[in-house]
C-alpha cells in the first residue's frame, strides 16, 4: 500500500486529469520530488526554494503539516495527503 | 447565473455587517449554480481591504461539502467601503501562485458591498484566465 495524493483541478493538467496519484515517498520533501520526477513542474507550483508555497495548504490525513512537522513531516502507508489552495483576496 | 435564495443572502449580509469593518468571507455549497448551503466562515487574517480563509475551517467545510454529495459553486467575501467588483489583490489570489490558473474553476466569486451598511449589495463574478466576467445573481 502506498501513500494517494488528491491532485486538485488546477494541477490536473500535469497529471494528465488524475485526480488521485500515488507515491511511496516517506516525507513531504520527497512527494514533491516523486511528483516532479512523474509530472514535471509539479514541484514549481507546489515549492519556493524547498518551501511549500504560502496560500497553498497542505494536509496529511486531516493535519495541516504546517502545524507537524512542515516539510519534514513524515508520511506511512495509507495516508492521505489534500493539496488546497487558500481562499484569500481583498480590495 | 448563480440562484441564491433571499434567506441564504441576507445571512451573508448579516456576516459581512458583523465583521465591518473589516472583510468577511464564507463558502457558497450546491449544485447546478443554485446555492444549497452558505458557510459564513472566519476570515483568518481580518483586515478593511484583505481577508483570507481559516486554512483548517476551508478544509473541514470542502470535506462536509463533499460528505453532503454538494459542490463548491463559490464563495463570497465583503468591501467594506468599495464597490461590489473583484480588486486586483482578489484577481491575483484566484489564482495558483504564480500562474493564471484557476484554483477553483468554476467557482462563482460574489463580493457584498457595504458601502451603504443598511442596504449592501452583492454581485457575481467568474475570475479565470485573466479574465473577469459578471455571473448575474438570481435571488428567489
Amino acid at each position: 500500500m502506498a501513500i494517494t495524493v488528491r491532485i486538485p483541478t488546477p494541477l490536473q493538467r500535469l497529471t494528465d486529469g488524475k485526480a488521485d496519484v500515488e507515491s511511496n515517498a516517506k516525507n513531504i520533501t520527497e512527494l514533491i520530488d516523486a511528483l516532479e520526477k512523474e509530472y514535471p513542474g509539479m514541484k514549481e507550483r507546489l515549492s519556493d526554494g524547498g518551501k511549500v508555497r504560502r496560500f497553498i495548504n497542505i494536509y496529511v490525513n486531516d493535519e495541516d503539516i504546517r502545524f507537524a512537522n512542515k516539510e519534514n513531516t513524515a508520511l506511512k502507508d495509507g495516508d492521505v495527503i489534500s493539496i488546497v489552495p487558500a481562499i484569500a483576496g481583498g480590495g | 447565473m448563480l440562484t441564491i435564495q433571499q434567506n441564504d443572502l441576507q445571512s451573508i449580509f448579516e456576516h459581512c455587517n458583523a465583521g465591518y469593518p473589516n472583510e468577511a468571507c464564507g463558502i457558497l455549497a450546491g449544485r447546478d449554480k443554485r446555492v444549497e448551503k452558505v458557510y459564513l466562515m472566519t476570515n483568518a487574517k481580518p483586515g478593511p481591504d484583505y481577508y483570507e480563509m481559516d486554512p483548517e475551517e476551508q478544509f473541514r467545510v470542502m470535506r462536509d461539502i463533499r460528505d453532503k454529495g454538494l459542490a463548491m459553486v463559490g464563495m463570497f467575501h465583503s468591501h467594506p467601503s468599495g464597490h461590489a467588483y473583484p480588486s486586483s489583490v482578489d484577481v491575483e489570489k484566484a489564482y495558483w501562485p504564480g500562474t493564471e490558473i484557476p484554483n477553483y474553476p468554476d467557482a462563482i466569486y460574489m463580493i457584498v458591498s457595504l458601502v451603504d451598511r443598511s442596504k449592501p449589495s452583492a454581485r457575481g463574478f467568474s475570475i479565470e484566465e485573466g479574465k473577469v466576467q459578471e455571473i448575474s445573481l438570481s435571488v428567489v
